[in-house]
């Protein structure tokens, strides 16, 4: 499938964002059972699966250019929004390499890689850029590696340093992230930038995820989905910004919660960088309006089973308790109660007209 | 808003002599004795630097040594007029070190969190570092949204010195920052206020 | 990047002593070789006749240099296996198949100084660490012990090093250690690599140094295990009795017969491929289960974990 790009989409003031129906049915819905708990989700990131948002190492889609120029705008605000500690630059060139090759080899109608020897000439056309550069040398290149390249990159990213047995996160490009922040975090050890999450410390999930994660293995990445939801197709929802955002749990009624209320699903990815031994996190983010999810009916049915049952503190945690109600009772008359299958697959590939 | 339990909050126990260290520098943020603030003095393998901030305009920073008494270490002791001066002379000291050191810091969390980020740009890891928190709780804060960091809060809502927020201090700290984060508690329904309790003494 | 295994071939072969060779490898397909960093080994598979050596060697050209892999092999002196058949068998134009770059001996990018301390054909991962230190500029020591017939060949392979860095020992010289490790900045890293006895012993004077563990790091292959003994699994309810190969994991080797097993990391940390075990005694090396679950040798993982049994009964 070719990709058609809508460049004109905003995720801040008019919210000009939509799903195309192909868009909503390669949602990676993240709910493969009626109830949800932490778990230590991770699975081998390989292609295949129910969405072929999983079939490349990083995925685009049709939000892609947007989403470039909604990064470049949180940037002009806040710099800090990208910050890479000064050990991590064998981790910054490992990152642009790894983009590089992958969207060459998985999308070449938009983007080459050319390379002789150090020499390398990257074309990125969906965003107009084409520079050449000597790989290792970063005078080369008109930004930082890592924000030279994440910058042309759908989703956040972080770098994760690997010493003494711990992950460190020292560095990354957040702007498009649910309520954490880099500025706060940079430098912390795994278990303290998680710290705030609730019920998972308990439940051992982060001791075992940073065990597995120490021994992730070049070539081999892993990946997760993790989840919230958002008011607006709102891709800034961070603590720096949330007097701007707040307001909008606020803005939540009956008849406009179906239109409002967004599932936001990350698509988290881990790879273990080969020349720094490093792991790059990347944390693809996808919208799409309960609405608009609610015309797969499976998943209708399954978002309304697990909002109902949600543990509080993790409603909590997610900032849902403002609208959880309202969201249970625009999908309540969606669900039969009949049981349904395990996974995620949507189960239909084409969707219902818009009611 | 408020949880509790947050791994990022450090825990303090009460400070030791690391045996396996071959010197060791203890730091306090008041002139406490040096039994007062630390264990295992008289165990000591090698010397013990004890500096102290005396408040006082009258000390010098200079050594007063003390002559191993028996199998005990050396110990010697030197106060401060203030933190600029202590740390002014800790900066110095670092730069001399050798691996093998172990530094240990008491005090207000302003404090032993300056202390710690002088010790991690020095290069010293986290093992060979003990701190322990002695003195009033209250925290310094920073503000998520401008940035600024406001000292000595002691209730659990603040305004911020940078942008006039009322900020809800969080558990989540830190070490970097030598911070607790604080978030606009009414962002959602402006002048919608929790009440503020003294916290932080 | 799913491939698990590249195939290599061997461009050249050029002894630098009776018992070292060196070997340049560059990807069999022409194209570039997989990037790597200091510290990194390549585990090459070898094949003579029905027996397969997988053998680990650090990798000791420039990590930066994605046009070939080098590496330096030692031919041991019983040697029946992998080893040999390198420095015999395996000639110019030869295709290997390789795993792919892994890295248990990385360096540490937040020290200030780093000093390697290296016995023997130790030096190898140096060789690369050199190179990566050079580029970025940080501070460095090496100390390298050897036999005094081989002191030449050591100079000859750190010939390129700056002098006043490189300190080559020959003979019984280990005491200058002991002063070197006393007059280390803060910040730095101690690395060291070789025969066990030389690596204990210069861990152990550091640490009477006052030298955290923190500090102290040491090449060993041994990291992440995979494989181990044979044995056989029963899988009771499917009625089957499946070879669990040495190289092979448990689920592996269950998804081979054609069982349905869950699973999902294949690390021995989501815990969804844990099974119930009827008979035999679990060898657990799996993330999840707590203590007792484990003492209890009634649960197992079976992505990464084998058996202490000759035979394992599951419920599946």
């Amino acid at each position: 499938m070719t990709l058609q790009f809508k460049p004109d989409e905003t995720f801040r003031n008019d919210f000009v964002y939509a799903n195309s129906d192909e868009a909503v049915l390669r949602f990676p819905f993240p709910f493969p059972e009626d109830a949800y708990m932490y778990a230590v989700n991770i699975e081998p990131h390989v292609p295949g699966g129910p969405s072929p948002a999983y079939d490349n190492p990083f995925d685009l889609d049709e939000h892609y250019v947007a989403e470039c120029r909604e990064r470049a705008k949180v940037l002009e605000q806040d710099p800090g929004r990208c910050k890479v500690l000064p050990h991590m630059m064998a981790a910054q060139w490992d990152t642009l390499e790894l983009i590089m090759e992958s969207y060459a080899a998985a999308y070449p109608e938009h983007f080459a890689l050319t390379r002789d020897g150090t020499l390398w000439t990257w074309e990125n056309r969906p965003l107009g850029i084409r520079d050449t550069f000597t790989f290792g040398d970063a005078s080369t290149l008109p930004l930082p590696p890592f924000e030279y390249i994440t910058r042309q990159a759908q989703g956040d990213f972080t770098l994760q340093d690997q010493r003494d047995d711990n992950l460190f996160i020292d560095g990354g490009m957040v702007t498009t992230q649910a309520d954490w922040s880099l500025d706060f975090d940079v430098g912390m050890t795994f278990h303290q930038w998680h710290g705030p999450v609730p019920l998972a410390h308990q439940k051992g999930v982060f001791d075992r995820a940073l065990k597995f994660l120490l021994r992730l293995q070049y070539g081999r990445p892993v990946r997760r989905l993790n989840w919230t939801m958002t008011i607006n197709p709102r891709l800034d929802t961070s603590p720096e910004n949330y007097p701007s955002w707040g307001p909008d749990r606020t803005t939540v009624t009956p008849d406009n919660v179906g239109r409002k209320v967004h599932l936001r699903v990350e698509l988290q990815s881990l790879f273990r960088l080969p020349r720094s031994n490093a792991i790059l996190f990347g944390i693809r983010c996808y919208l799409c309006s309960i609405e608009d999810l609610a015309r797969v009916e499976i998943w209708g049915k399954r978002l309304h089973r697990v909002l109902r049952d949600l543990h509080p503190d993790i409603a909590d945690y997610k900032g849902l308790t403002r609208f959880r109600a309202d969201a249970v009772r625009f999908l309540a008359p969606l669900d039969d109660g009949a049981p349904l299958p395990a996974g995620t697959a949507p189960g239909q590939s084409v969707l219902p007209a818009k009611g | 808003m408020l949880v509790s339990d947050i791994k990022s909050r450090p825990v303090y126990s009460r400070l030791s002599i690391d045996a396996a260290g071959r010197r060791h520098l203890v730091l306090s943020d008041a002139p406490r004795p040096l039994e007062a603030a630390i264990d295992g003095v008289h165990a000591a393998a090698g010397a013990i630097d004890y500096w102290f901030i005396a408040a006082t305009s009258t000390v010098d920073g200079r050594p007063a040594p003390e002559p191993a008494a028996g199998k005990d270490a050396p110990i010697e002791r030197r106060a401060f007029r203030a933190l600029p001066h202590l740390l002014d002379r800790l900066s110095h000291r670092l730069a001399q070190e050798t691996v093998g050191l172990r530094l240990y810091s008491v005090g207000e969390e302003g404090f032993i969190w300056d202390i710690a980020r002088l010790a991690r740009d020095a290069g010293l890891e986290e093992a060979e570092l003990r701190s322990c928190h002695a003195g009033s709780l209250r925290r310094t804060v920073f503000c998520v949204h401008c940035k600024t960091r406001t000292p000595q809060v002691t209730t659990s809502l603040a305004v911020c010195e940078g942008c006039g927020a009322h900020l809800v201090v969080r558990d989540h700290f830190s070490r970097g920052l030598a911070a607790f984060m604080g978030v606009q508690a009414d962002a959602e329904a402006p002048g919608e206020l929790p009440p503020a309790e003294e916290l932080f003494r | 990047m799913s491939a698990r295994t590249m195939p290599l071939r061997v461009a050249a072969a050029e002894p630098l002593s009776p018992r070292l060779k060196a070997f340049t490898l560059v990807a069999a397909d022409g194209g570039l070789v997989h990037p790597s960093g200091p510290g990194a080994h390549l585990r090459l598979l070898l094949r003579n006749g029905a027996a397969v050596h997988r053998n680990a060697y650090s990798i000791v050209s420039s990590p930066d240099d994605r046009s070939h892999v080098s590496i330096i092999v030692r031919r041991t002196r019983d040697s029946k296996g992998g080893s040999a058949l390198l420095h015999e068998a395996v000639k110019p134009g030869d295709v290997i198949e390789a795993g792919l770059p892994a890295n248990l001996f990385p360096v540490v990018r937040t020290a200030r100084k780093h000093l390697m301390v290296s016995g023997g054909i130790g030096i190898t991962p140096f060789l690369a660490y050199i190179a990566a230190f050079q580029a970025a500029g940080t501070p460095w020591e090496l100390h390298h012990f050897c036999r005094i017939e081989e002191r030449a060949v050591f100079e000859a392979l750190l010939a390129h090093a700056p002098a006043g860095r490189v300190h080559i020992h020959a003979g019984n010289a280990f005491g200058v250690l002991a002063d070197r490790l006393a007059r280390q900045p803060l910040g730095t890293h101690l690395y060291s690599c070789g025969p066990a006895l030389l690596m204990e012993a210069g861990q152990e004077l550091a640490r009477s140094l006052g030298w955290p563990k923190a500090r102290l790091h040491s090449e060993s292959f041994g990291g992440a295990a995979e494989g181990g003994a044979p044995f056989i699994a029963v899988l009771r309810r499917s009625n089957l009795e499946i070879e669990v190969g040495p190289q092979t994991s448990l689920l592996d080797a269950i998804e081979a017969a054609g069982v349905d097993a869950p699973c999902l990391c294949r690390g021995g940390a989501c815990g969804q491929c844990v099974v119930e075990v009827a008979e035999g005694e679990p060898e657990h090396r799996d993330h999840f289960l707590d203590d007792d679950e484990r003492a209890s040798n009634r649960l197992i993982m079976t992505c990464v974990s084998r058996a202490r049994t000759p035979r394992l009964v599951l419920d599946l």
